[in-house]
């Protein structure tokens, strides 16, 4: 077998994939042959470098995607089997004619086209294009177009656009962003974005409208922010009016206007802030929220009044002595009211956090928990 | 023998419309249809559909799944035709290519060619070499690869099969398998051609 040079066996010899005996005869010819030893050494260092890739872990958010995409199918294949249409021999001759026709002339003009999976009765939401060509799907947009449930929307780095979301408001989109639709219901307005930056503008009662992103979930309180998402899903709010909830899991961060909030994967929601705070206040502040609790003194020092805000929100992420080293300096800039002490906020009195909450002037706790009630006014 | 019997049994469950039973079927095959499909067409957001594509069509044809051939191999044999599907549609949209100049066509290998050559030459400046840059590098050169060979090179590095089981899934026979493998690793040993030695001294 190996009489003459062996070049188009050597992956299946370093595989171990040829027989016992033709491995024998590889190992003697490569032994006695520079040349196919040299091509051996080529193909090996070649296998050796594909051997460090790795295989990667798909994104959290996947199954939302599918789960909706299935969702469709599912309706799609209801309303064909609700709709008592019967098929005699005659149909089923007619359709299959009909049938191969039209999968003749496909094939003809498309080879292979890819599947379309999803129906086309889903709920769609009016996109405009504000610049470039955005896409829809793997369509690209002219100046409207429409975003149905579970197809996503993206933007090169020139292109920028406009979704209606329903009847309660409009969101941009700018350059290098992808947004999904992922719910249309009139009490359950909802995207999913992977990626970029989107400015919101609602003008609905609070959460009718929110925004997936890799690491938490934006609850609109009624109100105008911007959102950008990192590639990595660490995610910015901005509030420009009104009030943003930022969740993950147990944890919810409250964004008045002119604060701004980071979400990190795995960390979910950080203390939100004024976007006028020190420049200190801000760094020692993510790195609390990373995880570095020993720029709690630093924060702590460097806090204005209107901070208080932030310092709220640390009562409930901090224990013991740091929630006592809170407490204090909060009580200086706000002092708590009379039936709100320090035994009963370290012992974590949820009442007494949201008594002092109304002390703040940023709005009555009722509003935001349950979400009903005014909007709430601002004040320095 | 365990896993296996799961598989078959949330296959079963599967088929009587068990969403639970195919989310954990999901779970379980997920990350290695997303890596092959990010691996091969290089784009998290291609990737990402390609994925969903591929279960959504696993979710709706899962009655039509006789085990002839392995489960896994009915599912690799969807994700390459979802990537190769996705790879000539992208090409489709490349026709206009032959108007251009050499340099303008395809851009995007262009610019995956000069990701390597940019890996590569960054690598050979270090005295040591930083795994992550190492893979970066590994990565751009199978994106270069034909789709025909990189597949191969996925089927193999990524999930370990027999020529024979890429046989079935590539629908060819193994002797094709190894000559596509081969010429695979002979296109990557090129590619990486300067790394080479800084690897082999640093054995």
């Amino acid at each position: 077998m190996f009489g003459n040079h062996v070049h188009k066996q050597l992956s299946a010899y370093l595989h171990g994939e040829l027989s016992a005996q033709d491995a024998r005869r590889m190992a003697d010819h490569l032994r006695n042959c520079a040349r196919c030893h040299a091509k051996f050494e080529e193909i090996e260092f070649g296998a050796q470098m594909a051997g460090r890739l790795e295989r990667e872990q798909a994104p959290d958010d996947l199954w939302d995607g599918l789960e909706l995409a299935i969702s469709s199918h599912r309706r799609g294949a209801k309303t064909a089997e609700v709709s008592g249409f019967t098929w005699s021999p005659l149909k089923v001759g007619l359709a299959s004619v009909l049938v191969l026709a039209i999968a003749v002339l496909a094939s003809t003009y498309f080879r292979r086209q890819p599947e379309q999976p999803l129906p086309d009765n889903r709920p769609t939401w009016d996109v405009t294009r504000l610049d470039g060509r955005p896409s829809i799907g793997k369509q690209r947009i002219a100046e409207k177009g429409k975003l149905p449930l579970g197809e996503w929307l993206t933007t090169d780095e020139t292109s920028r656009a406009q979704i209606s979301v329903g009847q309660i408001g409009e969101v941009k989109i700018e350059p290098n962003s992808r947004v999904q639709l992922v719910e249309a219901q009139e009490d359950n307005h909802r995207l999913a974005m992977q990626r970029g930056k989107m400015e919101a503008f609602i003008w609905a009662p609070p959460r009718k409208f929110f925004v997936q992103t890799p690491s938490a979930l934006a609850v609109d309180l009624g109100c105008s922010y911007t959102l950008e998402v990192a590639e990595d899903g660490t995610s910015l709010l901005h509030v420009t009016m009104g009030w943003v909830a930022f969740e993950w899991q147990t944890r919810e961060s409250f964004v008045p206007a002119e604060a701004k909030c980071v979400t990190r994967p795995r960390l979910g929601p950080g203390t939100p802030y004024f976007a006028d705070a020190t420049a200190e206040f801000q760094a020692a502040l993510t790195q609390f929220d990373t995880g570095s609790a020993d720029s709690l003194d630093v924060i702590l020092a460097s806090a204005r009044k209107r901070d208080a805000l932030t310092l709220w929100h640390l009562l409930s992420r901090t224990e013991n002595d740091a929630r006592g080293k809170v407490f204090d300096r909060l009580a200086q800039l706000i002092p708590p009211p009379e039936k709100v002490t320090r035994t009963g906020v370290l012992g974590n009195d949820r009442v007494m956090f949201d008594l002092w909450w109304k002390e703040l002037g940023l709005g009555d706790t009722e509003w935001w928990r349950m979400w009903k009630g005014d909007l709430p006014t601002q004040s320095r | 023998m365990n896993e296996l019997h799961n598989e078959e049994r949330l296959i079963e469950a599967c088929r009587q419309g068990d969403r639970e039973s195919f989310r954990q079927l999901f779970e379980l095959h997920k990350d290695r249809v997303w890596s092959i499909a990010l691996h091969f067409i290089g784009e998290e957001a291609a990737a990402r559909d390609i994925t969903q594509q591929v279960f959504l069509k696993l979710f709706t044809a899962i009655n039509h799944f006789r085990g002839e051939a392995g489960f896994s191999t009915w599912l690799y044999r969807m994700t390459v035709n979802a990537c190769l599907d996705e790879q000539r549609r992208r090409r489709r949209f490349l026709s206009l290519d032959i108007f251009r100049t050499d340099d303008e066509r395809n851009p995007m290998e262009k610019q995956r060619a000069r990701e390597v050559e940019q890996a590569t030459r960054q690598l050979a400046q270090e005295d040591h070499h930083s795994q992550l840059e190492l893979s970066a590098a590994v990565k751009s050169a199978v994106r270069q690869l034909k789709p025909k060979l990189r597949i191969a090179i996925l089927l193999k590095y990524f999930e370990g099969l027999s020529y024979e089981e890429m046989a079935s899934v590539l629908g060819c026979s193994a002797g094709t398998v190894a000559s596509r493998l081969n010429r695979g690793h002979r296109e990557l040993a090129r590619k990486l051609q300067h790394l080479r030695s800084g690897i082999e001294t640093g054995k």
